[in-house]
């Protein structure tokens, strides 16, 4: 697949990091505002979209490795069952973490207030966690789909990795 | 000439179905007597500290719903993975 | 509140030319962009409808990913030669032919 023009390849460069800042921000405030980890995760994937469409299968897939992606995937799906199991003196799921003073603990004002990001105890920990795993799963679709159908082999990638970076 | 009028009698049939379902649903913004709603409402910034409501659904009160959609999304990038996978990458 | 209906019944209307268009367009990309437009008009729908959360995930997924990856199966497919099939050996394409010389 050829690069797109350089209109679309330079507004794809600035306005990816936005997007990505922008999925980051949702993640972490999964507990305070609208959103969480399943669409701030597929709002940080969008960057891999952007990325991969201006810019073609070959360079880009020689810029990310598939294996960093995969450790994404699979530590974000073990840290959310290991906050599952943080609370298994009572039941599995059960929010330990809430209102006991230590990390993500405080208590919240009833009714309507301002809010602070150290409350809600394992549900934080899980929308990061999801987040994780959701960026790496959109990521890695992504990527297995575009090296799929533009059949790029790993020894004509290899000679155009270090000239990737120039153009 | 058949097919079409049992087309036009099928699409005036469900439309009739979705034309009472739309009836019978509540107006917006009033949801009629749910009690689910109103213990979920009250409870949660008391029990589990959490401003978000629908956060603290999914994440904690529904916690094995999110656990399946995760298995679900691993489950969608295996098999993509098992697609296309080409022939020397990886 | 009228305007609030009037913007609503905006959106519900394009929604559904947006969706004629998607499958009226013989073009191809011309209809992978509006199924994107029905999905960004979706989320405007879900927001007013007062779900931030399912309007984020629907702009995000809707909008972004699955047109990413109509694209992506778009340009792997081939255009075939009008009135008669591909050959077996144009069908295939070569691996690294189409790929820009350096």
């Amino acid at each position: 697949m050829r690069p797109l023009s350089v209109i679309v390849r330079t507004v794809c460069n600035a306005f990816a990091w936005f997007v990505a800042v922008f999925g980051v921000y949702v993640i972490v405030h999964g507990h305070l505002s609208p959103g969480g980890g399943f669409q701030g995760g597929a709002v940080v994937a969008t960057f891999m979209a952007l990325l991969l469409v201006s810019h073609g299968a070959t360079k880009c897939l020689g810029w990310v490795r598939t294996n960093f992606f995969y450790a994404f995937e699979h530590v974000g799906l073990l840290t959310f069952i290991a906050a599952g199991f943080l609370g298994i003196g009572v039941t599995f799921f059960y929010n330990s973490l809430a209102l006991s003073g230590g990390l993500f603990g405080s208590a919240v004002p009833l009714g309507p207030n301002g809010g602070s990001l150290n409350t809600s105890g394992t549900i934080a920990l899980m929308n990061c966690a999801v987040g994780i795993e959701v960026v790496g799963g959109l990521s890695m679709i992504l990527l297995y789909m575009m090296q799929g159908v533009f059949h790029v082999d790993k020894p004509t990638l290899r000679g155009k990795e270090e000239a990737g970076h120039d153009r | 000439m058949k097919f079409r009028v049992f087309f036009v009698i099928a699409i005036l049939v469900v439309g009739g179905l979705f034309w009472g379902a739309a009836d019978a649903v509540h107006p917006f913004g009033n949801p009629g007597d749910v009690p689910m709603d109103g213990y979920f409402l009250s409870h949660a910034q008391r029990e589990r500290g959490v401003n978000n409501v629908v956060t603290s659904i999914v994440f904690d009160y529904r916690g094995f719903d999110t656990l399946g959609e995760a298995a679900v999304l691993f489950t969608a990038v295996s098999s993509v993975a098992a697609l296309f996978r080409g022939k020397g990458w990886r | 509140m009228p305007q609030n209906d009037l913007v609503h019944g905006a959106v519900l209307v394009l929604i559904v030319v947006a969706g004629f268009f998607a499958i009226w367009f013989r073009d191809l990309l011309s209809s992978i962009i509006s199924l994107s437009a029905v999905s960004l008009l979706l989320a405007v729908e879900f927001y007013i409808l007062q779900a931030p959360d399912v309007a984020i995930a629907e702009a995000a997924i809707g909008a972004g990913l699955s047109t990413a990856i109509y694209i992506v199966a778009l340009r792997g497919c081939r255009k075939a030669p009008s009135g008669g099939s591909l050959s077996p050996e144009e069908a295939t394409p070569e691996p690294g032919k189409e790929e820009p010389k350096p």
